[in-house]
């Protein structure tokens, strides 16, 4: 009796791991779709979103971003199974609305509108071999142009680029190396890293030019792009307090030291926004969901996204310090397709090529204008703006002079 | 009898694994029915049609599952249910990675002191729950279940907060010195291009070790009795509290050393700092089952989920999107986790008739 | 022809097939209007089988059912009750948390407006209890209750259905003494109304006391029906088993030299929280090499908790217990199992066997540790099986596939036997049996009857528990009797009778403690 008890548990307990096993991917995620469920965003859960795949792929409408996870169907009933044009991700979701989405959503641009087969492959799981695996099944599926999402990938990159010298390769947000750093791009290859810090200076700037005086900053690990994020929000908020001859601007200023969803994130941005703080840039992955769990708790309590607009994730949401992730996977794709491909070199996407930015379509701002967002926008192009994005820096040896920055240790 | 059990065994599972296809199939057919049937293809030979790497990989997924399959499923030949298995592993795994970090002096040793860290840290996390049901009486689900929480919140605070192991800029941990990785023993000269290693021979040997100490020693004898039946054992002067205790330290060596095994595989993998149990430990219940927990059953059935997995990453050639590609795996698995039920099925029909039979044999007996 | 239409029941040819057995090989059962008939078989003799083909849960292959002279095809149990034909079943079908009215209510409710309406259904209940004299309290809940009443609570199930055929299948094996002869006087005030009754059973005395006429299954086979009253014990036995059989123990007068076991001021606590009485209250008594002592009692007096502290399965809370002079208080189990104690325990599936092991694996469950059969930690599996294959010759196991076969296919009394086997063969000084025939046939209690005198004769000690005061009578040299965990009186029983016996089992009476 005890013995069927106990298979029973066992079963049970493969249940449950098998949901676990969906949940993993996407750790942060699940708390995302549940905020959406209610705004009403195109976000199904995962599962979802591919359990109606089959039914309604042809229903999918352009300008709805998650379709993405349909297109491969699309293509499907007129290419071949294989496509030229592939995006190799790991272990997370295509609709993860970081890296993978944004990435995704340069290529299906280029796609559509060039009419190239396109699709994306997952790593079966998070090591360089599998990477390296995924990346080869997709030249096996008859791969031209790969582009892989993240830092994860520069050592993989590093091990294809030269075993594949017809495939060209784009790596988001990294540069190719080995297991020991040393770096090294091949001519198929294109790294893109961005330039953080003009887009947390963006976000800086239109917060306090909005009206916002109590700011906070919430990154996740001290990593140098969290950093120059931070450094360049600092700098934009004092670059407009002393435009507008404001004193008494505040940043709280802390990384939470992960890029998960903790609760002891959602206390402590609750705490922030109980003892005045009107907006919070949440510069961290999950970090993100825990600051808006809590601004929406709050009221009146107001977000910043990071590195894609995530206004659909929540109301609180008034703008975002954007990495143009499709924009700039669209132009190397391009590139590659018009002959402009530059490998061998890392291409810097910042202001001067729109590769960061704010979606002002999309923010939620009172009084900060477009004219407002492109004149400061023309500044840093035209380099009247210098950001101190030394990441070696202390918060102190930035030299700002209106803001007030209390960093929470 | 014993040959008919066991075929009853085999076969149960074996009908676990075709259902689980059809379902597979039903839901292929569901997603995309143009391509169903290549679908299906594809994840029944995916790995055998791309060459010995194809192979080699099966190898290499399936060594990790064998692991945390045995572990589960010794302690469940002995009435423990194993759920702790996530914690050893990535307790082993730590282990594992922080002797592959640090102790490079070691040399040609490096990667077998390594193991031997994951299997005696594993043993030691297994046997906490162990302990506590021992001499507490606690349930060894419920403290299994907390070992696993504990164990991956410690190692990713152990890791985190110590910058020898921590790699910052990649939140995970370092890179283990080349001398830790597991040898390949000729297996990168079969199956070329794959990540496949000696792990793979490991798994197999604590397969057989696993499968001597359950039948031919009185220790594997005394197991086995309290695991059919506690109070029998107890009667017949088993030491009961000592036998939980190493009967869980066994289950954590073999998951400590399933963990070890992953994160030396030299394919590049790293004990990432996020708040996920370890996969490999829950299929290891799955393997558990699917193998009926004898050992050589779960040798097999680490093969076949393994292959299955495989089967399903080649499927992204055709056109179905990675979540369909996981739930039918997912289900295929599910499905074959079930073989145990079949066989409780099947076995019970035939007690019936065997009690029967038994009646009249011993009526007939007694004519004389 | 004429005396058909008393038959209330007929099965005719009865002939009921499994896979490779018939069970039920052409019987016929022929009940008369208000008789009590006893069916009378070994375990497995088809008796079960032949029940469930009357109440509708097997279908025969031959043969036909007339119930009331009119032949019927009962499909299931519902027909079977439409029929007006009943059955008390060995395990109880009772809802435990539901009130005693609610149980025999249940599936016959009355309603009104959709509600339940007992009140009438109360009403009925009483005057059914009152008219037959089955006490129930209608309001208890079902745990709380004596299995005793559960009983009743059964039988009143099929009064209130109107039954009037009732089906008893083995209705004795969980009553104590006084339940049974209440048991037996609740048969009889049935009939006299009219009712008439199938008793299933395997005990002659019971049939004697009971039954008006008997008929007797053996091996699926119909054997014949006789008068119960012109026939005796003997010759029922001898029809059921096929041979004669000696219901009597002979033995010897006990010759006890030196004492064995010596239990001096055993307390055994209780472990329920809330229960401030001790289970076994400052117990002392001796064992002599070559006598059979018996502890008499009704169950749940301390029986259990005793023969435990004995054998180390629970800790004494007080107290001493010695085995040749040697304390053995606080030892282990093994120690004591490996320093001359030998246990047959009163559970043989719970704890005698380890029912997915094999029979020899099962034989060697108390010293397989040892040299014989075990080297540097590897069983040595030609010994374990060459002696299996010794004692199954020795103590006659039969069991379908020798060696190999699982404790779980063999029947209750080869199960028995190689408990039996085991404990007696392995080296020991004294032997602890509790209730070592407790369910089995005739032929397997005379074989343990005889092997546990012989165990005797040969000089051990014998600790013997039991429940059956023929078994207590016939076996043991002396008696303790407990009750409420004290040894109440020490009884010979050639010079006590077995209602003096249950004056102390009772408490209603005290001697000198043993």
């Amino acid at each position: 009796m005890k013995k069927r008890v106990i298979s029973l548990l066992m079963a049970a307990a493969v249940t449950a791991s098998l949901f676990a096993g969906c949940g993993n991917g996407d750790a942060g995620k699940d708390n995302s779709a549940e905020q959406n469920a209610d705004a009403g965003n195109d976000s199904n859960a995962d599962q979802n979103a591919g359990a109606d795949q089959g039914d309604d792929a042809g229903a999918a409408d352009a300008g709805n971003a998650v379709d993405g996870t349909e297109a491969p169907a699309d293509n499907g009933a007129g290419s071949a199974d294989g496509a030229e044009l592939a995006l190799v991700i790991d272990v997370g979701t295509i609709d993860d609305k970081s890296f993978n989405q944004g990435s995704w959503e340069g290529i299906q641009q280029y796609a559509e509108e060039n009419g190239v087969s396109s699709k994306y492959y997952k790593s079966a799981e998070a090591t360089t071999d599998a990477f390296v695996e995924t990346i080869e099944l997709a030249i096996e599926g008859g791969a031209k142009t790969i582009v892989c999402p993240g830092f994860l990938f520069e050592e993989p990159i590093f091990k294809v680029q030269g075993q594949y010298p017809d495939v060209h390769f784009v790596l988001v947000d990294g540069e190719p190396h080995d297991a020991d750093y040393n770096y090294e791009t091949a001519q198929n290859t294109m790294p893109i890293l961005y330039q953080e810090d003009e887009a947390g200076f963006l976000a800086g700037y239109a917060a306090v030019k909005d009206g916002y005086t109590k700011l906070g900053f919430m990154g996740g690990m001290a990593l140098p792009a969290v950093i120059r994020y931070g450094y360049g929000f600092l700098a934009g908020a004092d670059y407009a307090a002393t435009e507008m001859g404001v004193d008494g601007v505040e940043v709280t200023y802390y990384y939470t030291g992960s890029f998960d969803a903790t609760p002891e994130a959602q206390t402590m941005a609750a705490s922030w926004y109980q003892a005045g703080t009107e907006v919070i840039f949440a510069c961290g992955g999950s970090v993100g969901n825990s600051v808006m769990a809590a601004a929406e708790a709050a009221d009146n309590a107001k977000v910043i996204g990071v590195d894609v607009d995530q206004s659909s994730e929540s109301d609180t949401v008034i703008t975002s310090a954007m990495k143009m992730l499709s924009n700039s996977v669209y132009d190397a794709v391009k590139s590659v397709y018009d002959g402009s491909f530059k490998g061998g070199e890392t291409a810097v996407f910042n202001a001067s090529n729109d590769g960061v930015g704010l979606p002002m379509a999309g923010s939620k701002f009172q009084t900060f204008t477009q004219a407002d967002y492109d004149a400061v926008f023309a500044k840093i192009v035209s380099g009247e703006i210098k950001i101190n994005n030394d990441v070696e820096k202390e918060v102190s040896d930035l030299g700002l002079t209106k803001v007030t920055v209390k960093e929470v240790q | 009898m014993k040959k008919k059990r066991d075929s009853i065994g085999f076969l149960s599972s074996l009908f676990a694994i075709v259902v689980g296809l059809l379902v597979g199939l039903v839901i292929l057919l569901i997603s995309n029915p143009s391509q169903a049937a290549a679908g299906f293809i594809t994840i029944l030979t995916g790995p055998l049609t791309h060459g010995s790497k194809g192979v080699g990989q099966v190898f290499y997924y399936a060594t990790p599952i064998i692991l945390t399959g045995l572990s589960v499923g010794f302690a469940f030949k002995t009435g423990l249910f194993n759920i702790g298995a996530p914690g050893q592993f990535i307790v082993g795994a730590f282990a594992a990675v922080v002797v592959g970090i640090k102790c490079g002096f070691l040399g040609g040793i490096h990667w077998l002191v390594a193991l031997l860290a994951a299997m005696i840290a594993g043993a030691l996390w297994g046997a906490i729950p162990g302990l506590v049901k021992a001499y507490f009486n606690v349930n060894e689900v419920i403290a299994c279940i907390m070992t696993n929480y504990i164990g991956m919140y410690m190692v990713n605070y152990l890791i985190s907060t110590n910058k020898s192991l921590y790699d910052k800029i990649y939140n995970y941990s370092k890179n283990v010195a080349g001398t830790a990785n597991i040898p390949k023993m000729g297996l990168d000269v079969i199956f070329e291009g794959s990540s496949v290693n000696g792990g793979f021979f490991i798994a197999v040997a604590a397969a057989a070790v696993i499968f001597i100490l359950l039948e031919k020693t009185t220790f594997g004898y005394e197991l086995k009795a309290a695991g059919f039946n506690k109070d029998a054992s107890r009667y017949a002067g088993m030491n009961e509290k000592r036998n939980i205790i190493l009967s869980m330290a066994i289950a954590g060596a073999l998951s400590g050393i399933a963990g070890a095994l992953l994160y030396l595989a030299g394919s590049g993998k790293h004990i990432e700092i996020a708040d996920v149990l370890a996969g490999e430990g829950f299929t290891g219940i799955s393997v558990a089952l699917l193998g009926l927990s004898n050992p050589v059953g779960v040798l097999l059935a680490g093969i076949f989920i393994a292959y299955i997995t495989a089967g399903g990453f080649y499927l992204q050639l055709l056109n179905f999107s990675t979540e369909i590609i996981d739930v039918i795996i997912a289900v295929i698995i599910y499905f074959s986790a079930f073989s145990l039920f079949v066989r409780v099925f099947i076995s019970g029909l035939r007690r019936k008739r065997e009690e029967h039979a038994a009646g009249g044999k011993g009526e007939g007996g007694k004519k004389e | 022809m004429e005396a058909r239409m008393d038959y209330i029941i007929e099965m005719l040819d009865i002939t009921k097939e499994f896979p490779g057995i018939i069970a039920n090989d052409h019987i016929t059962l022929q009940l008369k209007k208000g008789e009590i008939h006893a069916l009378l078989g070994e375990n497995g003799a088809g008796k079960s089988t032949l029940m469930s083909v009357l109440f509708g849960l097997y279908q025969p292959e031959g043969g036909c059912i007339r119930v009331r002279g009119k032949e019927v095809k009962i499909n299931n149990p519902l027909d079977a009750n439409a029929l007006g034909i009943g059955m008390v079943h060995q395990h109880f079908k009772l809802v435990h948390n539901f009130t005693v009215l609610q149980n025999i209510v249940l599936g016959k409710e009355d309603t009104k407006n959709g509600l339940l309406e007992m009140k009438a259904a109360r009403k009925k209940v009483m005057e059914l209890s009152e008219k037959y004299h089955l006490s129930v309290e209608p309001d208890a809940v079902i745990s709380d209750i004596t299995v005793g009443m559960q009983q009743r609570v059964e039988i009143l199930k099929m009064l209130y259905r109107d039954n009037d055929i009732l089906i008893f299948d083995e209705p004795t094996a969980v009553l104590t003494p006084q339940e049974i002869d209440e048991l037996m006087n609740i048969m009889r005030e049935l009939v006299s109304e009219g009712k008439s009754i199938i008793f299933i059973t395997h005990k002659l005395n019971e049939i004697k006391a009971v039954a008006n006429r008997c008929s007797v299954l053996r091996r699926g086979r119909y054997i014949g029906t006789v008068d119960v009253a012109g026939t005796d014990r003997e010759a029922l036995s001898e029809m059921m088993v096929g041979h004669k059989v000696q219901l009597t123990v002979e033995k010897e007068e006990a010759k006890p030299s030196g004492v064995v076991l010596a239990v001096n001021g055993l307390v055994v606590k209780s472990k329920k929280q809330g229960h401030t009485r001790d289970i076994i209250r400052n117990v002392t008594f001796q064992v002599q090499r070559g006598e059979i002592v018996c502890i008499a009692g009704i169950d749940g007096n301390g029986q259990t908790e005793l023969v435990e502290a004995v054998t180390g399965m629970i800790k004494a809370d007080g107290g001493s217990i010695s085995v040749k002079g040697e304390d053995i208080t606080k030892k282990s189990i093994r120690y004591r199992n490996t320093h001359g104690m030998s246990h047959i325990p009163e559970d043989r599936h719970k704890h005698g066997l380890v029912l997915d092991y094999s029979l020899e694996e099962n034989l060697v469950l108390q010293d397989y540790f040892e040299p014989q059969f075990q080297s540097r930690g590897f069983i040595r599996r030609d010994a374990v099986h060459s002696y299996a294959e010794k004692l199954i010759q020795k103590f006659d196991i039969r069991s379908g596939q020798g060696t190999a076969t699982k404790a779980r296919s063999m029947s209750g009394g080869n199960q028995q036997k190689a408990i039996i086997a085991r404990e007696l063969t392995k080296k020991h000084e004294l032997l602890v049996a509790v209730q070592p025939t407790r369910g089995l046939d005739v032929g397997a209690i005379e074989f343990i009857h005889k092997e546990i005198i012989k165990e005797r004769d040969a000089g051990a000690a014998v600790l013997l528990v039991s429940l059956e005061l023929e078994e207590v009578m016939n076996l043991s040299d002396r008696i303790l009797v407990l009750y409420e965990g004290e040894i109440v009186g020490q009884l010979d029983p050639k010079k006590t009778t077995v209602q003096e016996l249950g004056l102390y089992m009772a408490g209603s009476r005290r001697g000198e403690a043993g």
